[in-house]
C-alpha cells in the first residue's frame, strides 16, 4: 500500500469537477432510491417532491418558497461570511455562536425599542446584531494575533457559550427576563412587536422578504470587495502567506482582525434579518447555519458565486428533503437527515477525487 | 476568468429559473386553489346512497417534537393515538395522515411545517408540543378553513382553534392509592416521585399532588418526596433521582414523571417498588412495577377527527376546549401487576367509579379514606380542606374542585405531604 500516494492534480479542471459531482450525486440517489423502494416509497415521486421542495400539487406553493428562502438567506450571508475568513485562512467555526449572539442583541433592541417607524426598528436591530457578532469575532482575532492561541479552538467553545446563553434565556422564568412572553406561565419566548417584525414586497400572493433582497447586494458586494478592492488583495495575501504579507509591508494583524470583524458582522445581520423575519427568536434560529456554512463555502472553493449557487442547491437540499418526508408517514425526518448526508457525503467524496489523485509513489516523488 | 464567466452564468441562469419558477407557481397555486375547492363541493354533494350522514373525508396533519418512529414516550403515544383515531373514524393513516416531525419549539419552523401542511390540503392540524402555541393561534387566523388543534396550551378562539388536555391526575391518584397499600404493608411512609419539574409546571406538580393524596387515602401518613431532574426526559439523571431517593431518603414505593423507565428499573434492581407512566412498565421492572398512569389518545383523537369529518363549522361548539378524564377513557391506569396488594383493585374500582360518575374529584375539600381488608375495602368520604404543604387553604372543607386550572397552568402549589428534596 506504502507505494501509492495521493497527489493534488497538478491542473484542476471545472468539467471534470461537475462530471465528478454528478456521478456522486447520482450514486447518492441511487442509495436513496433503493431504501425509498424498500420502504415502500416511489423514489421518483419523493425526489420530485424533493426538488421542487414540494411545490407541485400544493394549494399555498408559494409559501413552500417563501419558506425556501427564510432558509437560504441565512446559510447564503452566513457561507459568504465563513468564506471571507477561510480565504485568509482564519479557521473560524463560530458560525453559530456568531449567529446566536446577533440574534439575541437583535432580540433586545427589538423588545426594548418600541414607537419607532419599521424601517428604523429593523434598521437598529441589525446594527446591534453586526456589533455584537462582529465585536465577537474581533475578541477572538485579537487573542489570535496578541496570544496566537488556537482561533478554531476559541470559536467551537464560543458556539456553546452562547448556545447555553440563549438557553438560559428562553427557561428562566424571571420579572426581568423581558424576552419571555408574560402571558404563559410556563417559560416561552415571546413574540416580537409588530413594528420589528419585517415585511416585503407584495408580488400577487408572494411576499418577497427585504432580507432576500438585503442578500442578493450582499452578494454582489462581497464579490467586488474580495475581487477588486485593495482590502480583497490583503486578504488573500494574508491568506496565502503571512510572511509575504508582511514582507509587503501589510499589518497582518490588523487586517486579520478587520477582516474578522467584518466576517462575523454579516452573520449578525444574517441573524438580525432572520430574527425579524421570523419575529421571535429561538435555540434553534440558526438552523445549524454555522456548521453547515462551513461545508457551503468549501464546497464553493472559497469562491463568491460558486458559494451563492451551492447554497441555493443546499437550501434545496434541506427544504426538499424534509418537505419530501411530510408526505410518508413511513418515514421521519430522520430519514430526511439521513438521505442529506448520503448525498452531501458522496459531493465532498467526488470533490476528493476530482482534486486528488492517486499516484505511484516514484511518480511522486518526480512530480 | 473563463471559470468565472460560466459559474456567474450558472448562478444567473439559477436565480432567473427560481424566479420564474416563483412567478408560476403563484398561478398554479392560484388554480390548484380553485380546482380543489371545486372537487371538494363535488365530493361533499355526492351523498353516499343509505343511511350514514354525510360525512366529508379529511386529510390529518400533525406536528411532532420527536420522531414518529419514537417506540416510547410522548410522541409515540401521540401517533399511536393519531392513527388508531383515524382507523376508527375510517381514515387511511397511510394516505390521509400528513407529518412534520422533530419540529423543535420555534415559532418559524412551525409557521413552516403548519404551511407545508396546509399547502398539502390538511383539514385539521395537530401539534403536540406546548412550544407551538404562538404559532399555531396566529396561523388559525390565517387559515380559517383549517381546525387547529394544539395539546397542553391554554390559547383558542371560537371558530377553528382549540386546545386538548386530559386529566392524567385522575389517574395518578389511582396509582397512588397502589403506592399506598405497598407503603402500609412495608411499614414504610416513605415515598419517591422522580419528576422532570416541580411546581413550574402545573403539568407535574398537578401530578405529583394527586399521586400524594391517592397514596395518602390510604396511609394517611405517607410523605412523598420529589426529586426534579430539569428536564423531560434523560435517563442517567432518572436513574441517579431514583438512587437518590431510596438509598437516603428510604423511599419505598418511587413514582414518576420522566420520559424513560429508568427509576422503575433502579427500583427493580434494589428490589423496592414503583408506579410508572406512559406506559405499562411492567416489563422493564418485573419484581417492582405496580400500576402505571397511561394516555389513550385515541379517545380524543377519534372525537375531534369525526367532528371535524361531519362539520368543520361547528367544531368549536361541539368539541371545544377538550380536557377529559378517566370518564371519557383519554386516561387510565396499566393492568396491576402481581406485585399489588392484595386491598388494591377493590380501592382502585372505587374510587375511578366515583370519579367516572362525577360525583367526586380529586382536587376537591372532600378527602376519600380506604379501610378494611381485601374483599371488605371501605371507604369513607370525608370534609376535609385541600391545604397545600404550607397550610394554605386552597379550597374549604366541603368544596368543590379546583377549575380547569389545574389542566390549563395555574396549580403551582405541592398539598401536604409532598416535599421536595433538591
Amino acid at each position: 500500500m506504502n507505494k501509492y500516494h495521493l497527489v493534488r492534480r497538478p491542473v484542476q479542471s471545472l468539467r471534470r469537477l461537475l462530471i465528478y459531482y454528478l456521478i456522486g450525486i447520482v450514486i447518492s440517489l441511487g442509495i436513496g432510491a433503493i431504501l425509498l423502494a424498500s420502504l415502500g416509497i416511489n423514489p421518483f415521486e419523493y425526489y420530485g417532491r424533493m426538488l421542487t421542495i414540494g411545490m407541485v400539487g400544493n394549494k399555498y406553493a408559494y409559501k413552500n418558497f417563501e419558506g425556501f428562502l427564510k432558509v437560504l438567506v441565512p446559510l447564503l450571508i452566513t457561507s459568504l461570511a465563513l468564506g471571507l475568513s477561510f480565504k485568509m485562512r482564519f479557521w473560524n467555526i463560530g458560525g453559530e455562536g456568531e449567529f446566536l449572539i446577533g440574534a439575541i442583541s437583535a432580540a433586545i433592541v427589538a423588545f426594548n425599542v418600541t414607537g419607532l417607524p419599521r424601517p428604523i426598528t429593523i434598521i437598529l436591530m441589525c446594527i446591534a446584531a453586526m456589533l455584537s457578532s462582529g465585536l465577537l469575532g474581533v475578541a477572538v482575532a485579537f487573542f489570535k494575533v496578541k496570544f496566537n492561541t488556537n482561533e478554531t479552538l476559541v470559536t467551537l467553545m464560543l458556539n456553546y457559550i452562547m448556545l447555553y446563553v440563549i438557553t438560559y434565556l428562553g427557561k428562566t422564568k424571571e420579572s426581568w427576563n423581558f424576552f419571555l412572553d408574560p402571558k404563559s406561565a410556563r417559560p416561552i419566548f415571546g413574540k416580537f412587536p409588530e413594528s420589528a417584525i419585517m415585511d416585503g414586497i407584495k408580488i400577487g400572493n408572494f411576499n418577497l422578504l427585504w432580507s432576500v433582497v438585503v442578500a442578493a447586494v450582499l452578494v454582489a458586494l462581497i464579490y467586488v470587495y474580495l475581487k477588486y478592492t485593495k482590502h480583497g488583495y490583503e486578504i488573500a495575501v494574508v491568506g496565502d502567506s503571512t510572511a509575504t504579507a508582511k514582507y509587503a509591508g501589510m499589518k497582518v494583524g490588523k487586517i486579520i482582525m478587520r477582516t474578522m470583524f467584518i466576517s462575523s458582522a454579516l452573520i449578525g445581520l444574517a441573524a438580525g434579518l432572520t430574527a425579524s423575519a421570523s419575529g421571535t427568536i429561538s435555540e434553534t434560529i440558526t438552523n445549524n447555519v454555522g456548521w453547515t456554512g462551513v461545508v457551503v463555502a468549501w464546497l464553493g472553493k472559497l469562491s463568491t458565486p460558486a458559494i451563492a449557487v451551492t447554497s441555493v442547491l443546499i437550501a434545496i437540499l434541506q427544504f426538499g428533503c424534509k418537505t419530501a418526508a411530510t408526505k410518508y408517514p413511513s418515514i421521519d425526518s430522520n430519514f430526511a437527515d439521513l438521505l442529506q448526508g448520503i448525498i452531501l457525503f458522496s459531493v465532498l467524496t467526488a470533490d476528493f477525487a476530482a482534486t486528488f489523485t492517486i499516484k505511484k509513489k516514484e511518480d511522486a516523488k518526480n512530480a | 476568468m473563463r471559470k468565472l464567466v460560466s459559474l456567474v452564468l450558472t448562478a444567473a441562469f439559477a436565480v432567473t429559473s427560481c424566479l420564474s419558477l416563483a412567478g408560476c407557481s403563484g398561478q398554479t397555486a392560484a388554480t390548484t386553489a380553485a380546482t380543489t375547492k371545486a372537487g371538494e363541493t363535488s365530493q361533499e354533494s355526492k351523498t353516499p346512497d343509505g343511511s350514514e350522514p354525510a360525512v366529508a373525508n379529511i386529510k390529518v396533519g400533525a406536528i411532532y417534537i420527536n420522531s414518529q418512529n419514537d417506540t416510547a414516550g410522548y410522541t409515540y403515544a401521540h401517533h399511536k393515538g393519531i392513527t388508531e383515531g383515524m382507523k376508527q373514524v375510517g381514515l387511511d393513516p397511510s394516505k390521509d395522515l400528513y407529518i412534520v416531525d422533530n419540529v423543535p419549539e420555534d415559532d418559524e419552523k412551525v409557521k413552516q411545517a403548519i404551511d407545508q401542511l396546509a399547502g398539502d390540503g390538511c383539514n385539521i392540524i395537530f401539534g403536540i408540543s406546548f412550544g407551538y402555541i404562538n404559532a399555531m393561534k396566529e396561523k388559525a387566523d390565517e387559515y380559517p378553513d383549517i381546525i387547529f388543534s394544539h395539546a397542553t396550551g391554554y390559547l383558542s378562539n371560537d371558530k377553528n382553534f382549540n386546545n386538548y388536555f386530559g386529566r392524567i391526575y385522575q389517574a395518578r391518584y389511582l396509582s397512588g392509592i397502589a403506592a399506598g397499600y405497598k407503603s402500609l404493608a412495608l411499614k414504610n411512609d416513605n415515598i419517591g416521585y422522580v419528576s422532570a419539574w416541580g411546581v413550574e409546571y402545573a403539568e407535574t406538580c398537578s401530578g405529583i399532588n394527586a399521586f400524594a393524596m391517592g397514596a395518602r387515602s390510604v396511609n394517611p401518613n405517607a410523605k412523598v418526596h420529589v426529586y426534579e431532574i430539569s428536564t423531560w426526559g434523560d435517563q442517567e439523571k432518572e436513574r441517579q433521582a431514583a438512587q437518590v431517593l431510596i438509598d437516603t431518603y428510604k423511599c419505598c414505593v418511587i413514582g414518576q414523571h420522566c420520559d424513560s423507565a429508568q427509576p422503575q428499573i433502579v427500583a427493580n434492581e434494589k428490589g423496592v417498588f414503583g408506579c410508572g407512566y406512559n406506559s405499562d412498565m411492567t416489563k422493564e421492572a418485573p419484581k417492582a412495577h405496580l400500576t402505571a398512569a397511561v394516555w389513550n389518545w385515541s379517545a380524543y383523537y377519534a372525537t375531534a377527527m369525526k367532528a371535524a369529518m361531519t362539520d368543520k363549522s361547528t367544531f368549536m361548539q361541539t368539541v371545544g376546549n377538550y380536557y377529559q378524564g378517566i370518564a371519557a377513557g383519554l386516561v387510565d391506569i396499566s393492568e396491576l401487576s402481581g406485585n399489588c396488594e392484595p386491598e388494591t383493585a377493590e380501592a382502585i374500582k372505587i374510587a375511578k367509579d366515583l370519579m367516572v360518575s362525577g360525583k367526586w374529584d380529586v382536587f376537591s375539600g372532600v378527602k376519600l379514606a380506604f379501610s378494611g381488608a381485601a374483599g371488605a375495602v371501605k371507604v369513607e368520604q370525608k370534609n376535609d380542606a385541600l391545604k397545600d404543604n404550607k397550610g394554605e387553604e386552597k379550597v374549604a372543607a366541603g368544596g368543590a374542585s379546583v377549575g380547569d386550572d389545574v389542566i390549563q397552568g395555574s396549580m403551582n402549589y405541592y398539598v401536604d405531604g409532598v416535599t421536595q428534596v433538591n
